[in-house]
């Protein structure tokens, strides 16, 4: 593949992509959603919405509100639920030549562990994202993401029961997520995805009441890209497996900076709810950019901060 | 909601100019623009999601999330949305001229349900509300279904498209907030009078089309069950991505085992079956 200059093939964490652009947990549905703007062939790779053991009902309503530029969120974790997701959604994505890694969350260990063991006697994984971040449970999800012991313990479990390529996806809402990026590094996971929501509310000043039923929400898009830089940034500084970057890319020029910060790959969000085409442009945005810098592949750009 | 086998129309996203945007009424907008593809497709009670930033470009902006607006009318290529100025989305898209740019994914959502031997159709509108109603209204009239028509206001000068309707043959009742035309009150309390009317046995396969704010629903849909009339409502959450993928805008619906289950208004509906609907 290397005799293509500007070939944006990459090979991340185990996961051979055509390219290094990602859609992110629960902001792309089970891809076909999207069916009438993308062809999922295009994309790097599919990361399907968060999947628990059994079906969960999500959080009451109002789930997400506008905050200048980005949305809280606090969605619960809405969900097929493993079975439903490997009988109903899996034949789908089959049909395409894409890896499709699929993030799992619970709240206790077994669940995951559960949830593991199935996806991994499924036929069309490619990869498990470990979601140990989701700000949106009161407990689990983010309750192991803040501990390293916790998250060590949950990592290499997990490692124990699969072969597939291993993601784990952390919280910004640490104190120092290095702490936590060593431990799932150290627990035997493949990559790291950086970084799920902020957690924030927002206020409805006349009522005085909560935006969100949650009160609290998840914080996504362009308003946590600086965040988000700075996070992997500093985790591609502690640790050696590849990053998936990821927190407010709406184009391929944020996509950049994402790779020169020390990341490998990155993950479209929230821009997919404004331009469904979203992680298409993003991937244009990056071939440009290559052409335009005379560089030929993505690992010329990874980490390459100047300081 | 229970909808035809049918599948329902692609979707596209294009980059349009304005045609026009007039004020219609108090605090209320009329915007014209040419969306062939989805013109074409488009089914009563269906919806458009709106980019609304100065230049219709994909960026980041403050006005990050498209706005959603229910298809007002389909003339040719044309399509309309009527819509009610609420907070900064729509105060910005208040000030766009014609000739500017506007992003416009379409057409979105399931539709109304007609049964064959509907007699006559209530359609009830609240506000803006009415905006969800007109293309549906033109259909029936289309078949020749008797149509009565409901709209609510706060006052003659928000009063929204009382003569199109009439034209097109609905019959119309009007009710203010403040008396200054029509029926002083709520529009529920004329609801009630025309099925107490002696004559009310005619309405042989009646059925209840309403949107409008939430305290109105609630109020058609209790009178619905008294009266056990079937009623559809068009549902106006606060929507993200209107692709069926960020579950933002989902309603409670009830389900025939006696749970519920969360439910998309961009995908399922906005039609929902109101006796469904936990509020
Ligand atoms: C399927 C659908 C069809 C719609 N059709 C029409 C239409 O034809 N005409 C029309 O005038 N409006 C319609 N609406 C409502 C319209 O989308 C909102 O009024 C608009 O998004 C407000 O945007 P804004 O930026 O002006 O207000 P914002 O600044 O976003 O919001 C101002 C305030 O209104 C609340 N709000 C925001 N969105 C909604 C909403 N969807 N429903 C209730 N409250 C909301 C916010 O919570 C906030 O408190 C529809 C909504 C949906 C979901
Ligand atoms: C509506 C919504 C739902 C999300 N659901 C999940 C999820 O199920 N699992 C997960 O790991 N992350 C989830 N996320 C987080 C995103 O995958 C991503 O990490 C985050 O939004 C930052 O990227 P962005 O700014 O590009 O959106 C969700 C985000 C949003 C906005």
């Amino acid at each position: 593949m290397n005799s293509n200059p500007t070939s944006l093939e990459v090979h991340v964490a185990g996961i051979r992509m055509k390219n290094p652009v990602m859609t992110a947990s629960g902001t792309f549905g089970y891809g076909s959603e999207y069916a009438d703007f993308i062809d999922l062939n295009q994309l790097g790779a599919i990361v399907v919405k968060g999947i628990t053991s059994v079906p969960w009902s999500g959080n009451p309503m109002p789930r997400i509100t506008e905050t200048p530029p980005g949305m809280l969120n606090a969605i619960g974790l809405q969900n097929v639920g493993v079975d439903g997701f490997i009988e109903k959604k899996l034949p789908y994505l089959r049909n395409f030549d894409v890896p499709v890694i699929v993030n799992i969350c619970g709240e206790r260990l077994e669940e995951y562990l559960e949830v593991t063991e199935k996806l991994d006697a499924a036929d069309g994984v490619a990869a498990i994202e470990l979601n140990i971040s989701c700000p949106n449970l009161h407990c689990g999800g983010m309750s192991f993401g803040v501990d390293p012991e916790l998250t060590y313990e949950l990592v290499n479990s997990v490692r124990e029961k699969t072969a597939l390529p291993l993601l784990v996806k952390l919280s910004p809402n640490v104190t120092d997520i290095t702490v936590i990026a060593r431990a799932a590094e150290a627990a035997g996971t493949d990559g790291l995805s950086v970084i799920n929501t902020l957690l924030g509310m927002a206020i409805d000043i006349k009522t005085r009441r909560p935006m969100l039923a949650n009160i609290t929400g998840g914080l996504s898009g362009p308003a946590i890209k600086p965040v988000a830089l700075r996070l992997v940034w500093q985790v591609y500084n502690a640790v050696n497996i590849p990053i998936i970057g990821m927190g407010g890319i709406m184009t391929g020029d944020d996509a950049i900076a994402f790779f020169i910060a020390g990341a490998s790959a990155v993950a479209v969000g929230t821009a997919n709810f404004v331009n469904p085409r979203a992680p298409l442009d993003v991937i244009d945005g990056v071939h440009t950019y290559l052409k335009q810098y005379k560089l030929d592949s993505i690992k010329e750009l990874v980490g390459s901060l100047q300081t | 909601m229970q909808t035809s086998t049918a599948a329902f129309p692609k979707k596209f996203d294009l980059l349009t100019p304005i045609i026009s945007n007039e004020q219609v009424a108090q605090d209320h907008y009329l915007l014209r623009c040419a969306c062939p593809e989805i013109a074409r497709g488009a089914l009563p009670g269906q919806f458009i999601h709106v980019l609304i930033s100065q230049a219709g470009v994909l960026q980041a902006a403050s006005l990050l999330l498209r706005r959603p607006f229910t298809i007002f009318t389909v003339e040719g290529e044309q399509i309309s949305m009527l819509y009610q100025i609420i907070g900064e989305g729509t105060e910005v898209l208040s000030h766009l001229k014609p000739g500017d740019p506007l992003r416009v994914l379409g057409p979105l959502g399931n539709t109304f349900h007609i049964p064959l031997d509907l007699h006559p159709a209530i359609i009830v509108g609240g506000g803006a509300g009415i905006a969800s109603l007109m293309l549906l209204a033109i259909a029936l009239r289309k078949s020749g279904v008797r149509t009565l028509g409901l709209v609510a206001s706060m006052n003659r000068a928000r009063l929204l498209s009382v003569a199109e309707l009439k034209r097109i043959g609905v019959e119309m009742h009007i009710a203010t907030d403040d008396g200054s035309v029509g029926h002083h009150g709520f529009v529920t309390e004329i609801l009630t009078q025309i099925l107490e009317q002696p004559h009310a046995h005619e309405l042989s396969q009646p059925m209840i089309y309403a949107c409008g704010p939430d305290g109105m629903l609630r109020a058609v849909t209790k009178i619905a069950q008294d009266y056990r009339i079937p009623t559809q409502l068009a549902m106006e959450n606060r929507m993200g991505c209107a692709m069926g993928v960020c579950l933002g805008c989902v309603c409670k619906v009830r389900m025939p085992d006696g749970g519920f289950e969360y439910q998309r208004v961009c995908t399922e509906g906005p039609v929902f079956n109101a006796a469904e609907i936990v509020w």
